[in-house]
């Protein structure tokens, strides 16, 4: 099946749902959605276009917002979805009951990036230690790493 | 009685370090669960601070047994970005080493697999001629484990035809090995028993937790990025994809088996039919502001790396996705109801990473929480007693 094949498909299975859709390579194709209709677009792809498998999630820093990166792969095609949410208010919703391998990006996403994903199974730190300070959120653009300094125990104060 | 049993964080069956707790009834594993980040490097928040050149040796570093894929996957993307076109020969030279480099880790692989079932000497005689594919790798690139043969354009050394020839002699060699040894395998029985039935992950299940590499590959999902998203030259490569419809460890040996053999081919082809000219050209400092999704088929699985550039020399995003992790999930569900001593077996299954070290695993009691240190050669007799207790299963066939 051919990328314009599949982006007709894409078109007539999601009509008004698709923001912005794009092709820059062979195989590659990247498409917008808002944050409400990302369930349900990722069951569509998944029961109609058989898009069952996510390679991973992927959080970009964007200054005012995050964007989300759902990266689909198939024999012969390649899919990314791609929506934004504010940073005042990261909520985005879990895709896990449709596709529940995606466990581990979510939560990864939530350590990295400080979003909540909703209706999460598994909500629980992944990454980041059981002692790592609240509000610390490393991929974040403005988050810098600070090295403590360092405290030789009976050294000199 | 329920007993949770932490395995990890520091664990010889696992290259990173891991902590997975098992809840026990008797020896059958009821639940296992995983939690990661006790070696968190912050690759990806340093990656934003160097160029696209320093990021090559970063990325090289992810891992230490296939350091070359991470790196291809890395450079191979970046190419994309900066629009810049690698020579053939440069080409071939790239996955030339990112073939040898699976054979060197399907090889540790296996010998890990005969070492965690009790065949010591399958372990020996597969790491005697992994030495010969990591001398391969030295003649090439003049390193055994971090080749840093990458650069953005192509490769940065060439080889001629005195080592084509000593490459070609060694490829030899390995084959004829390789195919000694997998009748050895074909005539030990207790081998074949031992793994066949153990760690099984369905086919349906494989699908829904994403699960990549040989390990979907042996459950009958026929999913290798070589062929699905042909990178480099392997559109014109001739190869099979390798399957097993075992959906255990023994289809998870027979998938690395016949790659080995496929590997060989893939190796010997590029070889013989090496383009002439120059091995890489002049790639540009800056990237235009763009993105992009590079696929990789790395020995363990699929790798998956997200670029997005901002104009910069700089990336402004570099995710990361190596192949182990997406089997975790489906490594817990292989736990599931197996018994405590398979546990080094199915772990070594997904993942060919082993440091031989003698660590120690802390045995909880569910109630009382007093804590017992089991040592892994103490997990190691257990599984195989309990493989000296179980009569051999006479009719699994060896499949080859």
């Amino acid at each position: 099946m051919s990328d314009s094949d599949l982006i007709e498909q894409l078109k007539t299975l999601l009509g008004e749902k698709i923001l912005e859709i794009a092709n820059p390579a062979v195989r590659r194709i990247f498409f917008r959605v808002e944050p409400a209709h990302l369930l349900d677009t990722v069951k569509a792809l998944k029961e109609s276009l058989d898009f069952s498998h996510v390679a991973t999630i992927s959080g970009v820093d964007l200054g005012e917002s995050f964007e989300i990166l759902y990266h689909f792969a198939k024999p012969h095609a390649q899919l990314n979805v791609r929506t934004q949410i504010p940073k005042s208010n990261p909520h985005v919703e879990s895709i896990c009951p449709v596709i529940p391998g995606a466990i581990f990006y979510e939560r990864e996403l939530q350590d990295m990036f400080g979003l909540v994903v909703d209706h999460i199974p598994d909500p629980r730190p992944l990454i980041t230690p059981d002692d790592w300070p609240a509000g610390n959120y490393p991929l974040r653009k403005d988050w810098k790493f600070e090295r403590p300094p360092e405290k030789i125990p009976g050294g000199k104060p | 009685m329920k007993f949770t049993v932490p395995i990890g964080p520091q664990h010889p069956a696992l290259k990173e370090p891991i902590s997975l707790r098992m809840t026990l009834e008797g020896e059958i594993i009821r639940d296992a669960d995983i939690r990661l980040g006790y070696n968190h490097r912050g690759i990806e928040k340093l990656a934003e601070e160097r160029t696209w050149i320093q990021n090559i040796y970063l990325t090289e570093r992810i891992c230490g047994i296939c350091s070359h894929s991470h790196s291809t996957c890395y450079t191979q993307g970046v190419e994309k970005l900066m629009e810049v076109e690698p020579p053939r020969r440069g080409v071939y030279l790239r996955y030339l080493v990112a073939e040898l480099e699976r054979v060197h880790s399907h090889l540790l692989w296996l010998g890990v697999a005969g070492h965690e079932a009790g065949f010591d000497t399958f372990f020996m005689y597969t790491w005697r001629d992994r030495e010969v594919v990591m001398d391969i790798l030295e003649i090439i690139s003049g390193n055994r484990v971090h080749y840093a043969i990458n650069t953005l354009g192509g490769v940065r050394r060439d080889i001629d035809e005195l080592q084509k020839k000593k490459i070609l002699d060694s490829l030899d060699l390995l084959r004829k090995r390789s195919e000694y040894y997998f009748k050895i395998g074909a005539n030990e029985p207790s081998f074949v028993a031992r793994i066949a039935g153990v760690g099984y992950l369905s086919k349906e299940d494989a699908l829904a937790l994403c699960a990549v590499g040989p390990t979907a590959r042996a459950s009958d999902i026929p999913f290798d990025v070589r062929k699905d998203d042909p990178y480099g030259m392997y559109a014109e490569v001739p190869f099979e994809v390798c399957t097993a419809t075992t959906c255990d460890v023994l289809g998870r040996v027979v998938v690395r088996v016949k790659e080995l053999m496929q590997s060989y081919n893939i190796i010997e082809y590029l070889l013989k039919n090496l383009p002439d000219g120059p091995v890489a050209v002049r790639a540009p400092r800056r990237a235009k502001p763009n993105e992009v999704v590079s696929r990789y088929e790395a020995p363990r699985g699929e790798n998956i790396h997200y670029i997005k550039s901002n104009g910069t020399d700089k990336p402004e995003r570099l995710k990361v996705r190596a192949p182990t992790l997406a089997n975790y999930p489906a490594t817990i569900v292989m736990l599931k109801n197996g018994y405590i001593a398979d546990i080094p077996l199915i772990f070594a299954a997904i993942d060919p990473c082993i440091c031989c070290a003698e660590r120690t695993v802390a045995l909880v009691n569910g109630r009382s929480g007093e804590e017992k240190i089991l040592t892994m050669s103490y997990l190691r007799r257990l599984a195989q007693e309990r493989w000296k207790k179980t009569p051999p299963k006479k009719d699994v066939p060896w499949p080859f």
